[in-house]
């Protein structure tokens, strides 16, 4: 097995929001937001971690509080066995060259002032003293990595297309040479066939220069291209983690079998193939005791909603690990018979009333 | 078969601005048969939202311009209707659900008092008291209408503003009324509806405005949906629970779709025809399982295989070179040729085979604007 490059430990980020005046006279209990909620997760050396979820499962914040843009609340960051969690002043500077975020919006993460030199050689100026000429020969090497012609090094962001600018947030990341990159969303914004170019270009960057990515996205088809292992994400837990090719053929909790269900894909022959779980994804403030999915889960037993589900691997099935109790009753569930409704497990009392479904009516007329 | 309930003939649109002449839409020719969803696919940029918004002519004019062609919706000619007669075809006979439905709603009223609207517009036009509903096969005379004059417009608006707070409260007390919102809350799968009459849009997640959005635009009854990316800004699951109502409705409603995306997959799974555009060009038309397993343009293909289906160790994903052209210098002929594999000499002048039924028939078929689409099959 590969060294893990980063390792988090039960790692917490908690937002306490700012009591009402009403809250405080009342005496209300403290509302926080528990963005990312005991967290522990590895990203290998040279391999890339997928990290899937939809808005609000809290994959983002992790993200930046793995970069150290936000202090954890709670739990340990390891980098190369280095515990980093409290690193300050030089020393996280020193630590910054070696982690890189590509930013989700490549808009709004480019100063719309500055050109193109002063944009990617920003990080290698923050790392050290270099004149200007050297910066802009250095500039002038990366951008070729990325795809991006070495002439452009003195035109501002607004004059690229969308694709170019993700490749130029890319270079920016790229200009230290760090070990780990971490990409938020870095083809959100991106039409599929510009998508197909940035993504080639990930891989192909990985393979060169060995950087270990942690991939955060809600595209399983861009994740699944582009990672080695993936974990599934929801209201600030893991639900899921492992080989991307184990999680995405064999889903083991019902949240990834959710979320894979309702990829739309574009074949003209597997409409109709979708089944929906109801409801939404229910907030982040002060959740409740047991399983995070319970209220929307298709196989929910009364255990789900006492005690919380803890990542374990099944037997027969190692590196891939589960927060579900029901597990091994899901994971037999072939995929084929995920066309059409979620089918119903003895043991899981569904009414239909509680379906979001309360009548078929049609309109009047 | 019935007459179709939209054709577009050659719609040529530009936006003429400081920085040029945009070309968003180039000769586009297309028609929507009762019933059915017409789903186009493109690009940013490929003039797909251009083409919604000028169909119930929402597109501001200037700095749009609309240069050539005829939309007729129903037979009436849309581009030959003064501005005082486009509520006639708006809202009872097109209706639309937009991307972002935070932006369409009024955050200021209450979801009832949105709908109601929406219904009370409607049965207005249905009792003749507001001229709107256009008979089905009447021959709809829009040259020879004079002008209402100003005293008209001040007793009967063509539009009525929102509902004013008198209005509000007395629709409020409309038994009726209440019935009937609370049956397209229903209609749209909203659980506990009474409650949700009550709320503001800020109070409802992005999935429920987008349904309360269908709701309103089902409300007018019209002959025609256009959805413009009604999926776009919700999340996987959520969009999954949409474009099923959206599915279970087209067999309850039975309206005519223009379903507009620019994800291969949402398009695979709502549409009966697929239309490809690239840089306001229609390239490709047909039904949507000869389009997506055989498709006869290279753009198309270019498109669906660049769809990452694969793992890393499969190898490379097909990806197209180049970028979408800037609409104010399209090239010349095909506009495609300068990123094709197949571009011949003449692909620069000529702009490809026009998408016309064949001789005879009025079915257009499977299309695509490609002198040599039977070697797109043999494509990479």
């Amino acid at each position: 097995m590969t060294e893990a490059l980063v390792e988090t430990i039960d790692l917490e980020k908690h937002f306490p929001l700012t009591p009402s005046l009403s809250d405080t006279l009342a005496r209300r209990e403290k509302r926080v937001i528990h963005a990312v909620d005991g967290v522990s997760l590895q990203v290998r050396r040279g391999e890339t971690l997928g990290l899937i979820g939809e808005s609000g499962s809290g994959k983002t914040t992790l993200g930046w509080v793995i970069a150290r843009l936000y202090e954890p609340t709670r739990g340990r960051i390891l980098f190369s066995g280095k515990d980093i969690t409290h690193l300050e002043g030089r020393e996280l500077l020193a630590w910054r060259r070696q982690v890189q975020v590509v930013f989700q919006d490549p808009i709004g993460s480019l100063d719309p002032r500055m050109r193109v030199w002063q944009i990617v050689g920003e990080p290698l100026l923050a790392q050290g003293k270099l004149s200007r000429a050297e910066l802009r020969a250095k500039v002038s090497e990366v951008l070729p990595t990325v795809g991006l012609p070495a002439g452009s090094i003195d035109l501002y962001p607004h004059e690229f297309s969308g694709g170019g600018r993700q490749r130029l947030s890319l270079a920016r990341a790229l200009s230290l040479r760090p070990k780990l990159i971490i990409l938020d969303e870095p083809t959100s914004a991106l039409d599929v066939a510009v998508q197909a170019q940035i993504l080639n270009r990930l891989v192909d960057l990985q393979s060169r220069f060995g950087f270990s990515y942690l991939m955060i996205s809600h595209n399983v088809a861009a994740v699944r291209f582009v990672a080695d292992r993936v974990a599934v994400m929801y209201l600030g837990k893991i639900a899921e983690a492992g080989p991307v090719r184990g999680v995405l053929e064999r889903p083991l909790h019902p949240y990834t079998k959710a979320l894979l269900a309702a990829l739309p894909v574009p074949d003209a022959r597997r409409r109709a193939m979708r089944y929906r779980v109801s409801g939404e994804v229910p907030t982040l403030i002060n959740p409740p005791p047991g399983c995070r999915f319970a209220g929307r889960c298709p196989f929910v037993i009364d255990r789900c909603r006492e005690e919380e589900p803890l990542l374990r691997v099944l037997p027969g099935i190692p590196d891939q690990w589960v927060a579900c109790h029901r597990a091994e009753e899901v994971g037999e569930i072939p995929p084929e018979e995920l066309l059409g409704e979620m089918p119903t497990l003895p043991g899981s009392p569904r009414s239909e009333s509680g379906n979001s479904r309360p009548s078929e009516s049609t309109v009047a007329g | 078969m019935a007459a179709p309930v939209l054709e577009v003939k050659n719609l040529s649109v530009d936006y003429v601005v400081g920085a040029g002449t945009f070309h968003a839409l180039s000769e586009v020719s297309f028609e929507i048969e009762p019933g059915r969803v017409l789903g186009i696919v493109g690009e940013t940029g490929s003039g797909k939202s251009t083409l919604a918004h000028s169909i119930p002519r929402l597109l501001p004019e200037p700095p749009a311009k609309i240069r050539s062609g005829e939309i007729l919706f129903r037979g009436i000619d849309t581009l030959k209707l003064e501005k005082w007669q486009l509520p006639r075809i708006r809202g009872t006979g097109v209706s639309m659900v937009f991307q972002e439905p935070l932006n369409s709603l009024n955050p200021a009223y209450r979801i009832f008092d949105q709908i109601a609207e929406a219904v009370r517009i409607r049965q207005l036009r249905e009792t003749g008291k507001m001229p709107g509903i256009l008979p089905a096969g009447e021959p709809f005379d829009y040259s020879k209408r004079d002008p209402p004059k100003a005293s008209d417009v001040i007793t009967k608006p063509l539009v009525p503003s929102l509902p004013s707070k008198r209005l509000r409260t007395i629709l409020r007390a409309d038994k009726s009324m209440r019935r009937e919102v609370l049956e397209y809350l229903r209609l749209v799968r909203i659980n506990d509806p009474e409650t949700i009459l009550t709320l503001y849009p800020h109070e409802l997640s992005g999935g429920m405005r987008q349904r309360i959005m269908i709701a309103i635009a089902l409300s007018g009854r019209p002959s025609l949906l256009i959805a413009d990316e009604p999926t776009s800004a919700l999340d996987i699951t959520i969009q999954a629970q949409v474009l099923t109502l959206m599915k279970e409705l087209m067999s309850e409603v039975r309206t005519s779709i223009l379903f507009i995306s620019h994800d291969l997959g949402v398009i695979a799974e709502m549409a009966d025809d697929v239309g490809v555009m690239y840089a306001g060009h229609l390239v490709e038309f047909g039904p949507l399982e000869d389009v997506y397993e055989n498709p006869r343009h290279p753009y198309t293909k270019a498109l669906l295989r660049a769809v990452p289906n694969r793992y890393k160790t499969d190898g490379s994903l097909p990806s197209l070179r180049g970028t979408v052209p800037n609409l104010s210098r399209i090239p010349s002929g095909c506009p495609f040729h300068p990123r094709c594999p197949l571009a011949k000499p003449v692909c620069s002048k000529d702009p490809g085979p026009a998408l016309l039924p064949a001789e005879g028939s009025r079915v257009r078929g499977h299309l695509a604007a490609c002198y040599f689409s039977k070697d797109v099959e043999a494509l990479p």
